[in-house]
């Protein structure tokens, strides 16, 4: 084996070695914030869960994917109050997760942003505990499968320039009500 | 390298952003509200000091050729650990940040200094070093955060100070923060990317002006000193 | 399928903008927009070097990372993938296509700090977009970069004989160019198919 090989196989050796040294505390940190990740990750779920439509259980309903491909899961209150439905769909920026309530009539009992990632200040307002996202998604209780923006014939009120995010919304919720009447 | 020289440099005369003119993406893109801003600003702090720190301590055993792609897998790995971090201890900055935490590791700010200051400086100067840099960061970012939720919404410390109930600083960006007008009269233009631009444009424009009449001065006073030298010289002729 | 790939496409070229709207990539931007050659160059190669980091990234964590738990190791994999491919394309280039080498040769090594590439596969897999979808996102946001730069390299070059403040000097002048160039990209934002 020549000088330069032996050279090149000690190079590898250092950088692999400070690869793994890498990974493996890496391997230490994500063993120790795993849990609390998963943890915060489903409170936001389950308090969007029960902010919608209040219920101690909430039973997985089979639906049709292909006919409602934004639709992420359908879930039955065990109270038999209604359904909540939890759909991914893309806004201005990227996707939005969102769950809806619906009732037995079929009307929205409200909605609540998981996650999402709109512009800070226009279209994030959707999703803000501030006023003007609280009076915006008030809007939505109430409200059938005809559900539209004020500027199509609806009812609902634009954000402030987020046409696109509150049209994304609106149209998840009216998506949300179908799927559940597909249900029956 | 004494401490004091370091702060100001950090801070002023080679501010990261302002002076040397690098990692401009992230300054830009989440400056809109000061939650943001301040937790984006602490993350490079400390992922700065701890990178500074690594390197110049493994800095006589690393071999020349692949130094950068051993600062690569050490800024990665320091990145990594403060999301996950972010991920569990403060989900609401890790959702409103995204995609630019993990990019910090492609920020030329802490590459940059692993380069050009700790590759040749003790630990205890780099650590300095990383402190002093990350906070001339962290204050740009709050500039613009400033004057952009201002201009933008009419609001000041969104996000991070809550006073709804009593004054007090809300870690979960839930904070309301301060209406200083309300924000239908906010240019909201500020709060997109053309505010980000514009707003960045003219803090660095300010920067240059400050930083040239500072040497005017300099290069007046130099002058009426060699003057008076002069008249002395002249005089005892 | 197709109107899926067509809205990503044209999210990425226009709405989305890489520069103008996600702010992925500005160093480069500003850097290497003084001439319409040059900015030609750099997004030629950003297009090639985002377009093939999306496939390879893909695979590796929907095949590697995934099935063996590591996908909190993204970054790490990801930036170390670009780096090496990103040597390994000039390799490539030069002993093969030396006239593509010869244009775009001195690009690539600035490739790899460049945050629009590590930003697109960070996009992807956020997005859980399929290989398909990663690919087409990763040729036209590349595609999307490269009209920015060239754009704004004619912009820069008309800049040169304006009069301005004179601390606007450099790269002040050029952010608030850019600012209004963004101004007019926005009028993109109400477009979309579905």
């Amino acid at each position: 084996m020549n000088g330069e090989s032996k050279k090149i196989l000690k190079l590898t050796f250092i950088l692999f070695l400070i690869c793994a040294v890498t990974a493996g505390v890496l391997g230490v940190v994500n063993e120790v914030t795993k849990d609390r990740i998963y943890m915060q990750k489903n409170a936001k779920t389950i308090e969007a869960y029960s902010a919608v439509l209040a219920s101690e259980r909430y039973e997985e309903l089979t639906f049709d994917k292909d006919a409602f491909p934004t639709v992420d899961v359908v879930s039955k209150a065990s109270n038999g109050e209604g359904w909540v439905v939890q759909t991914t769909f893309s806004g201005a920026q990227g996707s939005i997760t969102m769950v809806a309530g619906v009732d037995n009539d079929y009307k929205c009992t409200g909605i609540s942003i998981i996650e999402h990632s709109e512009t800070s200040g226009l279209g994030a307002n959707a999703a803000s505990t501030a006023e003007v996202g609280v009076n915006f998604r008030a809007q939505f209780i109430g409200q059938g499968e005809d559900i539209a923006l004020a500027g199509a014939g609806g009812s609902i009120e634009a954000l402030t320039g987020a046409t696109i995010t509150s049209e994304a919304v609106t149209k998840a919720t009216a998506t949300s009500i179908a799927v559940v009447k597909s249900l029956g | 390298m004494n401490i004091k020289k370091q702060f100001r440099e950090g801070l002023i005369t080679n501010n990261p952003v302002l002076v040397q003119q690098i990692g401009m993406c992230a300054t830009m893109a989440i400056t809109t509200t000061l939650f943001n801003g301040v937790g984006m600003g602490l993350s490079v702090l400390i992922i700065l000091t701890c990178c500074n720190v690594v390197v110049s301590a493994i800095r006589k055993i690393i071999p020349d050729e692949i130094r950068l792609a051993i600062f690569v897998v050490v800024i990665a790995g320091f990145v990594t650990i403060v999301d996950l971090l972010l991920q569990a201890f403060i989900p609401a900055l890790s959702a409103a940040l995204g995609v630019f935490i993990p990019l910090i590791v492609v920020n030329c700010i802490i590459i940059g200094r692993a380069e050009a200051f700790c590759q040749k400086n003790t630990v205890s100067a780099s650590f300095f070093d990383g402190i002093f840099q990350g906070l001339g960061y962290t204050c740009v970012l709050i500039c613009m955060c400033v004057f952009r939720e201002l201009i933008g919404s009419g609001r000041f410390g969104g996000g991070l100070i809550d006073i709804a109930n009593g004054f007090r600083f809300t870690l979960d960006g839930t904070g309301g923060g301060i209406q200083l007008f309300p924000s239908e009269y906010g240019a909201s233009i500020m709060n997109l990317p053309f505010g980000g631009f514009i707003t960045l444009g003219l803090l660095i424009a300010l920067m240059q002006y400050a930083l040239k009449k500072g040497e005017k001065k300099r290069a007046l006073a130099e002058r009426a000193a060699a003057e008076a030298e002069a008249n002395k010289e002249d005089e005892s002729c | 399928m197709l109107t899926n790939i067509l809205a990503i496409s044209l999210g990425a070229i226009l709405t989305n903008n890489f520069i103008f709207s996600q702010f992925l990539g500005i160093c480069p931007f500003l850097g290497c927009s003084s001439k319409v050659d040059t900015a030609t160059g750099m997004g030629l190669a950003v297009v090639f070097v985002m377009g093939l980091a999306s496939a390879i990234c893909w695979v590796i964590y929907t095949y590697i990372l995934v099935p063996l738990g590591l996908a909190f190791l993204n970054t790490l994999a990801f930036i170390l993938v670009i780096a090496s491919l990103v040597q390994f394309v000039e390799m490539f280039l030069k002993k093969s296509v030396p006239s593509l080498y010869s244009a775009l040769g001195i690009y690539l090594p600035l490739i790899t700090t460049n945050c629009a590439v590590l930003g697109v596969v960070l996009l992807n897999v956020q997005n859980n977009y399929n290989f398909i979808e990663s690919v087409v996102y990763g040729v036209t946001g590349g595609l999307g970069f490269m009209l920015a730069i060239v754009l704004f390299a004619s912009v820069r070059e008309r800049i040169q004989f304006s009069d301005y403040p004179e601390c606007f000097e450099g790269f002040p002048i050029c952010l608030v160019s850019a600012g209004l160039v963004a101004l007019a990209f926005m009028g993109f934002s109400g477009m979309k198919i579905f």
